[in-house]
């Protein structure tokens, strides 16, 4: 395998989001090509400087990234589709990434897209059984996982409503977000039951929604007002042993995973960059349910098993805390479009490291994480610097 | 006759077995030969997803075990796969083999689901499907 280290520098040409939200009269095409609009612009690039595109999306049916960039321009460049459950557009990311980084081509875009089927999330990848036994409900795989982790710590329901608190206060400083209104510890005790122990506002919501980022060797870079460039983009794929109810997995009993997924991307991830959680300026963790995110950020290093819930008590992962976390507000304010969710990470440490994220601004920040899961299991991180 | 019988119907084969050298139901596992892995449901190919080789065979498992895990789900599952009662519970069990279970959850009350409480295998109704028929499945029942 070649080293990744070894290849050449790929910096962020541009990015582009559109308002996360309901958005009945459109398809995914139009705010997806919209994305893509706003990102040509924030790069000073014309769509036929794009050389090869990659569209994350899960629901949007097929060759759907085609359909976007349709209502730009077709120019004969390669279109991937890129399914990988809600690391699609991490994933789409990555391989944009790294076809600029291998020197196969020079630009390179990577779309996110969703138009969120209502209602409860329909995971389908399982068996016809395991679909008939109600086994595909992902809050309540999320909930059996928050049933182990809080007997493993002493986490309570009161720490995972202080997620959305924090989340849904930085999101009150996103114009982007589709939950833009803060909350209580008790309106989100107080929300009804969705599946024990977790709540309705302790779960992210559903939203449509698309991002774009463009990725370019030093050569071709427009925009250069404070430079991004990527460190590192690592897609890791379920590991034997380690229990993914989303996937329909249990942990093995006599051959347990020596190191989890999230464990594994995050390592590789720093080794590639050559950074570790002490020098990361801000995270966007994956918060899908509120106690998430702080087994999240335990297992991405930044503290130890049971000692997140204290931190962010302490405020240790506010906008102006130590180590700001989900400085947009998370999943649980922007939404979870879940193709497109992957490329609203990234796009949020883009901004966050230009300086230009406004009322929310994390102050000097340099490095900037970006973590997605995904069912599959799938666990992307992406490390971008300035 | 003339009006359809109502049979019941195993929601799939090859889950449990009612053989009479056992006083219960029990599940029916894989257990291989060369690492020892233990897996339920069985897996068909005889391949061991642990060590890659083509070494399990038929272990028939313990009928209780211990609940790590659950959950009760207070809503209709999306996709509309799914036609048991709402609300319902599922979550993992261990068994002394060695073995974590993912597996519907019945009991009188839910708030007897405890975690680290054993629990016992029963063979109970899912749902009826759409000709009436009874479709049964597996699942644990904390032991009060
Ligand atoms: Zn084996």
């Amino acid at each position: 395998m070649k080293n990744l280290n070894s290849m050449r520098k790929v910096f962020v040409a541009g990015a582009g989001l559109t308002h996360w939200g309901f958005f009945p009269d459109q398809e995914c095409y139009d705010f997806g090509s919209e994305a893509i609009f706003n990102a040509l612009l924030d790069a000073q690039m014309e769509w036929k400087d794009m050389q090869a595109a990659f569209c994350g999306s899960v629901y949007q049916g097929t060759g759907s990234g085609h359909q976007a960039i349709k209502e730009v321009g077709l120019s004969g460049i390669p279109i991937i589709n890129v399914e990988n459950a809600c690391s699609s557009g991490g994933s789409a990311f990555r391989l944009a990434y790294q076809m600029v980084a291998s020197e196969i081509y020079d630009v390179a875009i990577a779309i996110g897209m969703e138009k969120m089927p209502r209602g409860p999330i329909p995971s389908t990848a399982f068996r016809p059984w395991e679909l008939s036994s109600g086994f595909n409900v992902q809050m309540a795989n999320y909930a059996n996982e928050t049933v182990e982790y809080m007997e493993e710590t002493s986490a309570t329901a009161e720490d995972f409503a202080r997620v959305t608190v924090k989340n849904r206060n930085n999101g009150s400083l996103n114009p982007n977000a589709r939950f833009q209104k803060k909350v209580t510890i008790e309106e989100v005790q107080n929300s009804r039951m969705v599946a024990t122990p977790l709540q309705l506002f302790h779960c992210c919501p559903l939203a449509d929604g698309a991002g774009a980022v463009i990725l370019c060797s030093e050569k071709m870079l427009k925009n250069k007002i404070r430079a991004v460039s990527v460190a590192a983009s690592v897609l890791t794929s379920g590991v034997y042993g380690e229990g993914a109810l989303a996937m329909g997995t249990s942990s093995s009993l006599k051959f347990p995973a020596a190191k989890g997924l999230v464990e594994l991307s995050v390592e590789e991830a720093f080794n590639i960059a050559g950074y570790g959680p002490e020098d990361m300026d801000l995270i966007q963790a994956y918060d899908t349910m509120a106690p998430a995110e702080l087994w999240d950020i335990e297992k991405l290093g930044f503290c130890k098993k049971g000692e997140a819930p204290g931190l962010l008590k302490d405020g240790y992962f506010n906008i102006d805390g130590k180590m700001p976390v989900n400085t947009d507000g998370g999943l649980m304010s922007r939404g979870h479009p879940l193709g497109a969710t992957g490329i609203a990470q990234i796009c949020e440490i883009i901004t966050q490291l230009r300086g230009t994220a406004g009322p929310r601004q994390v102050s000097k920040a340099r490095i900037g994480l970006a973590h997605a899961m995904g069912a599959g299991p799938n666990s992307s991180v992406t490390i971008l610097k300035t | 006759m003339g009006v359809n019988q109502k049979k019941t119907i195993r929601l799939k084969e090859g889950f449990w077995t009612t053989d009479s050298e056992y006083a219960e139901p029990r599940l029916i596992g894989s257990k291989c030969n060369n690492c020892g892995e233990i897996f339920f449901p069985k897996k068909e190919k005889g391949w061991c997803i642990h060590c890659q080789q083509k070494a399990l065979e038929d272990i028939i498992l313990s009928s209780e075990g211990k609940i790590i895990s659950f959950s009760v789900v207070m809503q209709q599952p999306g996709g509309g796969f799914y036609f048991g009662p709402v609300p319902y519970a599922y979550g993992q069990v261990d068994l002394p083999e060695g073995v974590r279970v993912i597996t519907i959850f019945t009991a009188k009350d839910y708030n007897d689901l405890k975690v680290g409480r054993k629990a016992k295998l029963v063979i109970d109704k899912l749902c009826d499907d759409q000709d009436g028929n009874e479709i049964m499945t597996f699942k644990f029942s904390p032991l009060v």
